[in-house]
């Protein structure tokens, strides 16, 4: 009964799945000469060079957003607002021994984040095979005996994790950045999935996810957020409309702006953080609460790609 | 008179098969709906356990439909010789409805059970996919056998209504397609299981009931002759 249009249909119904996606702020907008063209099972994959400066990109286009952008000459140097804010987990766990990433892409957090904690171990899962070699070859990123790339989805990667008995030592960080481009995971987003990474996660310990703020998804992801792990705070990026949500475990503080910022000079002293740690703090807002109409996502209902369309309650 | 008495008869006759056949093409339409609104679903009953890996979704899900369609319609012909289309139709369908029903509640737990089994995710979720995925796609897949063999009973233009309701089911698959992936993903995946097994639960029955009918009918009428 018409086989060939039926796989045809699905993948027409797939590619639902894949919506807009907003640009994200970056500072070199001329990205250069293409040196990197290829089409994985899950992107087109581009990076491009102007200088020392190389992009990540899934896709082409205008409205593409960056993925990933490294200086090769000056490697501590954040060229997205995203992978700075993404170190605001560090106001809640200051001392992470253990840090788990989901996405790769150019591998810029996991590499900065093993750069000023040399003792940290550090597990990244990522869907798609061929982004681990694109990132070590053209971004500057490395692999080591404490910072592992596992070719996983994400959440097989920590159901496997919660299966061990007994049970492996815990995350005291989890930083959640599979959202962006044109693959939307709905299944990353969802109650049961919080649910999930709370098993894998550490008391004291945090749960940052790096999402958009300009649409019902953002409004829907704050609100499972705070269902799950009971709270969350909002750090709202200026150049970007990336937020990230951070969710302390329930030994971990909630902070005021202050706190935040009195955390944000201490860790960057200890640590010897070279951009400036406390601007993150800054774009905390404390206040900041999901709508309380907003929807909780759920395995059973997320209906992501029509949340994003919709403009956004909160703020 | 006489005559016009019997051309009275024959567009009646005609009328009665016209709507017998715009019936059975109707079941063959829900049925063909029905199968790819779970193929579609079924990506959101797997991804959440085994993954978002494209072998999850363009591997097992449409592989396990495509074999169970295949059994289905192995079966489907081999029932079609038995007699009495209604209550084999129906019984087919009733049985497909409620494994929508008891997966809406339990396919949480099927896959999960697979997944601890800690085998490799690709052949886990062919496993899970054969195992929820499996019997209701396998019963639907028998109805188009059935609907081509009841149609063309006593007419001899087999081919003809074998193209007809494979055409009329598969564009009701296309819509179940495009609904499913477009609009049904709004709503709750256990609604909508839930209402799709129960609206094959009562056409299923109601299939059942005309064919005991029919049945007992011609069995009454056939003893008052002897």
């Amino acid at each position: 009964m018409g086989n060939r249009l039926r796989c045809r249909v699905m993948g027409l119904a797939l590619s639902v799945l894949a919506v807009l996606s907003l640009p994200v702020g970056a500072y070199v907008r001329d990205y250069g000469r293409m040196v990197v063209e290829k089409q994985s099972l899950y992107a087109s994959i581009f990076v491009y060079e102007r200088g020392s400066i190389r992009t990540l990109m899934f896709g082409q286009g205008m409205m593409t957003p960056v993925q990933s952008q490294v200086d090769l000459k000056a490697p501590r140097r954040h060229l997205l607002e995203y992978s700075e804010l993404a170190f605001c987990g560090l106001f809640y766990q200051p001392q992470p021994k253990r840090l788990l990433v989901l996405g790769l892409g150019g591998g810029v957090i996991p590499r900065e984040m093993r750069y000023y904690f040399p003792e940290m171990e550090i597990d990244v899962a990522e869907i798609d095979p061929e982004i681990p070699p694109i990132a070590t070859k053209y971004m500057g990123f490395e692999t080591d005996d404490k910072l592992k790339v596992h070719v996983e989805d994400g959440r097989v990667f920590i159901k496997k994790r919660l299966r061990h008995n007994p049970p492996q030592p815990k995350y005291d960080m989890v930083i959640l950045d599979a959202f962006n481009g044109d693959y939307i995971p709905f299944h990353l987003m969802t109650r049961e999935f919080l649910e999930e990474v709370k098993g894998v996660l550490a008391d004291d310990g945090v749960v940052v996810a790096n999402v958009f703020s300009s649409n019902r998804l953002f409004d829907a992801e704050f609100r499972t957020f705070v269902e799950v792990f009971g709270r969350a705070q909002a750090y709202f990026g200026e150049e970007s409309t990336n937020v990230m949500l951070a969710a302390p475990g329930p030994a971990g503080p909630l902070l005021s702006m202050r706190d935040a910022m009195e955390k944000a000079r201490a860790v960057r002293q200890d640590r010897k953080i070279t951009f400036n740690l406390v601007e993150v703090a800054q774009r905390l807002a404390p206040k900041a609460e999901p709508e309380a109409d907003a929807m909780v996502l759920t395995d059973d209902r997320a209906p992501v790609n029509w949340l994003r369309e919709q403009e956004s309650g909160t703020r | 008179m006489e005559l016009n008495q019997q051309a009275g008869i024959e567009t009646s006759t005609a009328r009665q098969s016209g709507m017998r056949s715009a019936g059975i093409l109707f079941v063959a339409c829900v049925v063909g709906w029905a199968v790819m609104e779970l193929e579609i679903l079924g990506v959101r009953i797997m991804v959440p356990v085994f993954g978002g890996a494209i072998y999850v979704v363009t591997g097992s899900i449409i592989g396990v439909f495509l074999l169970s369609l295949a059994v289905g319609y192995m079966i489907g012909g081999w029932l079609s010789g038995l007699g009495n289309p209604r209550r084999t139709l129906g019984t087919v369908i009733l049985a497909a409805g409620v494994c929508f029903v008891v997966m809406a509640s339990k396919h949480k737990t099927v896959c999960e059970a697979i997944f601890n089994l800690d085998w490799d995710v690709k052949w886990g979720s062919l496993l899970a996919s054969l195992v929820l995925f499996g019997p209701p796609t396998a019963l639907l897949g028998t109805v188009s056998p059935l609907v081509v063999h009841w149609l063309s009973e006593g007419s001899g233009r087999t081919g003809y209504w074998a193209g007809t309701a494979m055409a009329i089911s598969t564009v009701a698959s296309f819509a179940g397609c495009i609904v499913t992936a477009f609009y049904l993903v709004l709503y709750s995946l256990k609604t909508t299981l839930v209402a799709t097994g129960l609206a094959l639960v009562v056409l299923g029955a109601l299939m059942l009931l005309i064919g005991i009918w029919v049945q007992r009918e011609s069995v009454v009428r056939g003893s008052t002759n002897g």
